[in-house]
């Protein structure tokens, strides 16, 4: 039987972001559907799955691009000394709302 | 139309909804231990739970079905699933066999399920509420079911000559024997007239088949006319009379014990 592999995700409920779980292996999409509800979904666990193909998935691995090589630390937000802002604008908040 | 159901059940009236859930509930319950069969040798790993899983609903479906009847008669659910002779059983001749290969598994299914589908689409309109709201309950799993077998009567017809001539040879070998999901009962009449069944029985087997057929025949040829008959719920077979050997040994080697 020649399979495919299918990633699924999760969502425990509605709302809740959807988190990927597991795989599994299914010759198709009906069965797929059957065997992630089976792994992920049988024990009332789960609100909503979604059940991906994984040749589906655009994947990038590539260091170049996710690692570069330079100092990118100015693109963090570390660095930046934002604590006394952040304390005036609680105080402007908690005044508002009095 | 729906009749009201009767305040408190007369002795008539219970022995025929006795009857009537008795069957249903053995044909899950045997059904289900066939399935079980398959676990850790099905085709491949994740088959191997979503049909254990299936196999494991069966059964406790007929444990739902064998409480409600235990209330009705004033008995022991374990005692009716257990405690029984292989002649007390009344489950259709369809379940008479044993589990078979892949193929023979598959057909059995589809032919059950499809067969168990018409008749809870009946007793979910019965007037006794009890019944109706099992049936209901029950219902909501069976779509899964049925989908799944589904999926499977698509996939081996579509599959290898070899393999499209075992599952049709099932489905034929197995024709006559579905017919007996809807065998006659003896308080038919009864359950009829108290609304407890909304149709007669018969009525149910002749829409099924004339939906099934359709769908079977492209893959088996013309199936033979085949009808209900007294008998299809009383016929045991040697592969029957194994299999109450194996799901009756552990409640039998400690008779009264609590478990």
């Amino acid at each position: 039987m020649s399979e495919r592999v299918w990633e699924v995700f999760r969502q425990e409920d509605e709302g809740d972001p959807m988190i990927h779980s597991g795989n599994v292996n299914a010759p198709d999409e009906d069965l797929a559907m059957h065997y992630a509800r089976e792994f992920y979904g049988r024990r009332g666990e789960s609100h909503r799955l979604w059940i991906v193909a994984r040749d589906a998935i655009t994947e990038l691995d590539d260091p170049d691009l996710l690692k570069p090589p330079f100092d990118r630390s100015h693109k963090k937000p570390g660095g930046y000394l934002i604590k006394h802002k952040l304390e005036a604008a609680k105080a402007r908040a908690t005044k508002a709302g009095e | 139309m729906i009749s009201e159901p009767p305040a408190t059940l007369d002795p008539t009236a219970r022995e025929a909804l006795a009857e009537l859930i008795l069957g249903v509930a053995d044909d899950e319950f045997v059904i289900g231990f066939w399935d079980s069969e398959w676990t850790g040798i099905a085709p491949m790993l994740e088959e191997d739970v979503a049909t254990s899983s299936i196999a494991q609903d069966e059964i406790g479906h007929a444990r739902a079905l064998y409480e409600l009847l235990a209330d009705l008669t004033g008995d022991d659910a374990d005692r009716i699933a257990f405690g029984r002779e292989p002649d007390a059983y009344r489950h259709a001749a369809l379940l008479n066999h044993a589990r078979g290969d892949w193929a023979f598994s598959v057909a059995r299914r589809w032919l059950y399920e499809t067969a168990d589908a018409a008749r809870l689409a009946a007793l979910a309109t019965s007037n006794w509420p009890p019944l109706a709201q099992l049936t209901a309950k029950i219902r909501r799993e069976e779509t899964y079911h049925r989908l799944h077998v589904d999926a499977w009567l698509r996939r081996l017809a579509d599959a290898t000559p070899d393999v499209r001539e075992r599952l049709a040879d099932a489905l034929v070998r197995l024709w006559p024997d579905a017919q007996q999901v809807f065998a006659p009962l003896q308080t038919e009449e009864e359950l009829v007239r108290a609304g407890f069944l909304p149709e007669p029985l018969r009525a149910i087997h002749a829409s099924w088949q004339q939906a099934v057929r359709p769908v079977l025949e492209p893959i088996t040829g013309t199936l033979p006319p085949a009808a209900p008959t007294m008998d299809g719920r009383t016929r045991r077979t040697d592969d029957f009379l194994w299999l109450h050997g194996q799901f009756t040994m552990v409640a039998r080697s400690e008779e009264g014990a609590t478990w």
